[in-house]
């Protein structure tokens, strides 16, 4: 008992720490700008946004708006933010960014978002491509989004990886090559891996991602149903991009990885399918590999099977948010024509206004880093016939959890293609409730 | 303890024997007061925070996992346990208990031999015995998801430092995130690699309080510096031994951020292409997150906390064998054992 008075004094400190721990749970929270005109306007965004200098505009134009900016890596890490937070009931940013892959489950909850008519979002209808504002239009027909960009599909390519297997590397020769289906797209690949040996596109989950979002329908039917088992057009596309990735056209790269970027430097695939906002993503990995604008991606004004959407975003306010109205401010001013604009000139990705479409199409700017090539003007002949498709509250699980592993075991060549679907369909049963 | 509670009762012997109810002073009745009452506010810290965050939460958890509960819509019908049975009946859950236990097993076990190694040199009275004992806690500071980036960039397998090595030594890349053995093997180095120096300085705490006197007469008695770790060392820290086991085994039952973070190509990180590396806890994860299940998940958070007591026990009474201390039989194999030296 020699030790009671250290125990006594493991206790108080003990007795302390607790009682700090209670308080600095307690004090978190507060901070209400109400009077002194003074708010701090949080936003959370992903992927490459390109609005940085945009915060520093508003701030600068409405002096007493502070802006807290937080951008999140990915879409996939973005949306388990987004409902973590809204399962706790708290934590949103007073802007939130929601990208279309998951805005399905959001509509579920859609009474948890401000509706922005209350703001007038619907004097501003008709600025946007109307199936983007309806997207955002639930079925009370509350509108709980301010569409940003859209994400009109491309098709980037390595100029010098292209010269190496006798294939024209001009991207409106390129463009005439490509142009066709997908059969047609795999055609050319296989010329390509004949010639050089080495794979035409990076990893068959992206390639899938594109083809889904191309059909009318995609993984849901129009009226919500899930249509994945039965549906043909899904199965068909599935068997040409398996046997193309048993022919040896896929990289069986990573996502989202890509050895460190080194594979968009090294050659190791030849093209790349580029929505919009993927423009920003291979800038990102050609730098982060070592490479730069002499590495030679150029982007083309082709995509197998016609024009596709894939991706695109919306700003929303929570209903937790303390500022709605500073806060729809903010938003609508960011997907304002005039900001949509230079947010692309910053991200590479594609607005949604009409206004802001035009501007890039006419401006025909060359992005230095595709060689040159009037990034902006060709997504908006890429954006021409793009159909808007209904995402069901599984969409990203689908795509993600259904589809991935199984494409990635058919790329490693660990299964051949009807084994891969069998196991998809398998995974659907398990992960996804009918 | 014992002895402070029995002072104060030698005190009162002296007094009188009452008739009634003592009367006692408002001084004597405070302190009578402070006596009983404030070792229960001393300890009351530790169990209100232990309410509100370790109890609340295990309860309400139940009563999650009892019910259709969406992450995003929020409480649905109540179902009763019909959640355990679908999660018992799931083949993902089974993959995600046979992963946990393996790396489990391919941490723990390696991690503890190495620990007492590892504080049994420590203990040798070194030169600069801070230097190298703050050396060995380092990776300890590193937080696990930068623990997690670092070897994840260590084993990758297209440019990896772990397949370049072995390629110097002319064996050929493996695919450390997609088999499930080399997955396990990779995940548990990181586990150890945070985790072995920790648990090494926890031992060695307690081999330097075994008397130094008891080595001196081993030695004297012709005992070797190995038979003096068996039969000095290991029986003498016994119970700090069962704290790292035990404390292992909760850890290691729980590995979330390594595996997590190990292949973020696949769903942003469920856990390998065909999950086989997807731990229970990352398995409660996508379960909660991606598939928006939250009485599944809250389920199978309670099938694991059953799992973690279930393991605790079994390691505390395998452990409570593994070493000779104050067990009756144990003492008398050691004076038999003692006797046989004598002859």
């Amino acid at each position: 008992m020699k030790l009671s008075r250290r125990t006594r004094g493991v206790a108080a400190i003990a007795g302390a720490a607790s009682i700090a721990l209670l308080a600095t749970a307690c004090s978190t929270g507060g901070d209400s700008g109400g009077d002194g005109e003074d708010i701090t306007l949080t936003v959370t965004t992903f992927g490459t946004f390109g609005y940085d200098d945009l915060y520093q505009e508003y701030e600068a134009a409405n002096p007493g708006v502070k802006i807290e900016a937080t951008n999140i890596d990915t879409g996939g890490n973005a949306r388990t933010d987004a409902f973590t937070k809204i399962a706790a009931g708290s934590g949103l940013s007073d802007v939130v960014a929601i990208e279309e892959g998951w805005l399905g489950a959001i509509m579920e909850v859609s009474d948890q978002f401000v509706d922005l008519t209350e703001y007038g979002i619907e004097d501003r209808k008709g600025d946007w491509v109307d199936w983007k504002y309806e997207q955002a239009t639930d079925a009370d027909g509350r509108v709980i989004g301010y569409g940003t960009d859209i994400g009109p599909t491309g098709l980037c390519y390595n100029g010098p990886a292209f010269a190496a297997a006798g294939l024209p590397t001009d991207r409106e020769e390129v463009a005439a090559l490509l142009e066709g289906d997908w059969a047609h797209y795999f055609e050319v690949g296989a010329q390509y891996t004949a010639a050089t040996g080495k794979a035409w596109y990076d990893h068959s989950g992206f390639v899938w991602n594109s083809m889904v979002n191309q059909l009318d329908e995609g993984y849901y039917t129009a009226d919500g149903e899930l249509n994945v088992e039965d549906n043909a057009e899904l199965r068909d596309l599935f068997g040409l991009l398996g046997a193309a990735t048993e022919g040896g056209q896929s990289a069986a790269q990573a996502a989202w990885d890509w050895n460190g970027g080194k594979s968009f430097v090294d050659g190791t695939f030849a093209t790349f399918v580029c929505p919009g906002w993927m423009l920003g993503v291979v800038q990102g990995q050609v730098e982060a590999g070592g490479g730069d604008a002499s590495t030679g991606w150029d982007f083309a004004d082709v995509f197998p099977g016609g024009a596709g959407n894939w991706g695109g975003a919306w700003l929303s306010i929570p209903e937790t948010s303390q500022h709605k109205e500073e806060a729809a401010k903010l938003a609508d001013w960011l997907t304002q024509p005039e900001q949509q604009v230079k947010q692309s000139k910053a991200a590479g990705n594609f607005p949604s206004t009409l206004g802001a479409q035009e501007e890039l199409a006419s401006a025909a700017e060359p992005n230095e880093f595709f060689n040159g090539a009037p990034t902006g003007a060709i997504l908006a002949t890429r954006a021409e016939g793009v159909k808007a498709q209904f995402k069901g509250a599984d969409d990203s699980v689908i795509q993600e959890n259904v589809f991935g592993p199984p494409l990635q075991a058919l790329d490693r060549g660990e299964v051949d293609t009807a084994a891969a679907w069998d196991q998809a369909i398998e995974l659907l049963h398990e992960l996804v409730e009918e | 303890m014992t002895t402070t509670l029995r002072t104060p009762r030698a005190d009162a012997a002296p007094t009188p024997p009452p008739a009634g109810p003592p009367r006692l002073t408002a001084k004597q009745r405070l302190s009578r007061f402070d006596l009983k009452a404030s070792p229960y506010f001393y300890t009351s810290p530790f169990f209100i925070l232990f309410a509100v965050t370790g109890l609340f939460p295990l309860a309400y958890t139940l009563v999650v996992s009892m019910h259709e509960w969406d992450l995003l819509k929020g409480q649905g019908p109540f179902v009763g346990l019909d959640n355990f049975v679908e999660i018992l009946g799931d083949s993902m859950f089974w993959n995600s208990i046979f992963n946990t236990v393996s790396i489990f097993l391919l941490s723990a076990i390696p991690q503890l031999i190495v620990a007492i190694v590892v504080a049994y040199l420590l203990d040798q009275g070194l030169r600069a015995p801070t230097f190298w004992r703050m050396g060995v806690l380092l990776p300890f500071v590193v937080t696990p998801v930068a623990v997690a980036i670092i070897f994840s960039s260590i084993f990758n397998e297209a440019d990896g430092l772990a397949n370049n090595l072995l390629n110097l030594i002319g064996i050929q890349d493996q695919a450390w995130k997609h088999d499930t053995f080399l997955s396990h093997f990779a995940i548990a180095t990181m586990v150890n690699f945070r985790w072995t120096g920790y648990n090494a300085l926890i031992l060695l705490a307690a081999m330097q309080s075994v008397p130094r006197d008891l080595y001196e007469s081993a030695a004297i008695d012709g005992a070797g510096s190995i038979r003096r770790f068996f039969s000095i060392t290991i029986p003498s820290i016994r119970p700090t031994l069962i704290f790292v086991i035990i404390t292992s085994t909760i850890g290691g039952l729980q590995i979330f951020a390594e595996p997590r973070l190990f292949d973020v190509s696949n769903a942003g990180g469920i856990g390998g292409s065909d999950r086989q590396f997807q731990t229970t806890v990352l398995f409660m994860w996508e379960l909660a997150f991606f598939r928006r299940d939250f009485g599944e998940a809250a389920a199978v958070a309670w099938l694991l906390f059953l799992l973690i007591i279930g393991f605790g026990l079994v390691n505390f009474l395998i452990s409570r064998r593994i070493a000779t201390g104050e067990g009756r039989p144990n003492r008398r194999t050691r004076r038999a054992l003692a006797r046989g030296e004598n002859r």
